[in-house]
């Protein structure tokens, strides 16, 4: 599993003459994730275990599991587009 | 040597290929990699990534006669883990799912992917490469490198 992106940065213009950059430092947030992933982890523990003593097989920590190696799979995903047509915007989203 | 670099060069100017699959294909020269006699030939292969080196993403890349451009690059990793996912998804969920799909005119079931599925997928990705040229002059390419 890889960790999770560390930044994402936005860089959206108009025409050149309006420019927002943003850096969204997600490094930040890390100190913060093991206390949601356990958080997460006890709450899918308690359907899974709720839904065998029912008698129904669930795998809600797997999909848990599965959606944090994805998360950690966004990295280096880039998005640009340009849309000249409309007064030549530009948009620009890069994982890291 | 010379006259690949040329020809290389030429196809670049006529536009057959891009900047970044010529570039590619410079780099595999320079490097002595072993390459097709016909540069444009070699260009494709090495847009794929080379001879050797696995493709890692997918681009996709869509360019309007309007001038509008779109360009997106997913990790074929992403890809990868998102198809596993859709194997992780609990039986009601993925009943749900498929109940809320097909309501939507998508008839497919996700419990039919396998957890070999995605290797296979994946690697018919990796040899993908899809070229639209419309009628209006809109040129869409999606290929993995």
């Amino acid at each position: 599993m890889k960790c999770p992106p560390y930044a994402v940065s936005v860089r959206v213009a108009d025409d050149e003459r309006r420019r927002v950059r943003l850096w969204l430092p997600l490094f930040l947030l890390w100190p913060l994730l093991p206390l949601l992933l356990l958080l997460m982890l006890i709450v899918s523990l308690l359907v899974d275990v709720a839904s065998a003593a029912s008698g129904r097989r669930s795998g809600y920590t797997r999909l848990m599991l599965g959606c944090l190696r994805v998360a950690g799979e966004i990295k280096g995903t880039e998005v640009f587009v340009q849309a000249r047509s409309h007064n030549n915007r530009t948009v620009g989203l890069r994982v890291r | 040597m010379g006259d690949d670099r040329s020809r290389i060069l030429e196809l670049l100017a006529a536009g057959k290929i891009t900047a970044d699959e010529a570039a590619r294909l410079l780099d595999a020269l320079e490097s002595g990699c072993g390459q097709s006699d016909d540069p444009e030939t070699a260009a494709k292969s090495g847009a794929k990534g080379g001879s050797t080196a696995l493709p890692k993403f997918i681009h996709v890349k869509v360019d309007s006669v309007k001038g509008d451009k779109i360009n997106v690059k997913i990790p074929l990793s992403l890809v990868r883990a998102g198809i596993r996912l859709t194997s992780l998804i609990p039986k009601q969920a993925a009943d749900q799912i498929n109940k809320s799909m097909a309501e939507k005119g998508m008839s497919f079931d996700l419990s039919s992917l396998k957890p070999e599925d995605p290797e296979e997928f994946i690697e018919a990705l990796r040899q993908m490469e899809i070229n639209v040229d419309a009628v209006n002059g809109d040129v869409i390419r999606v290929y993995a490198a």
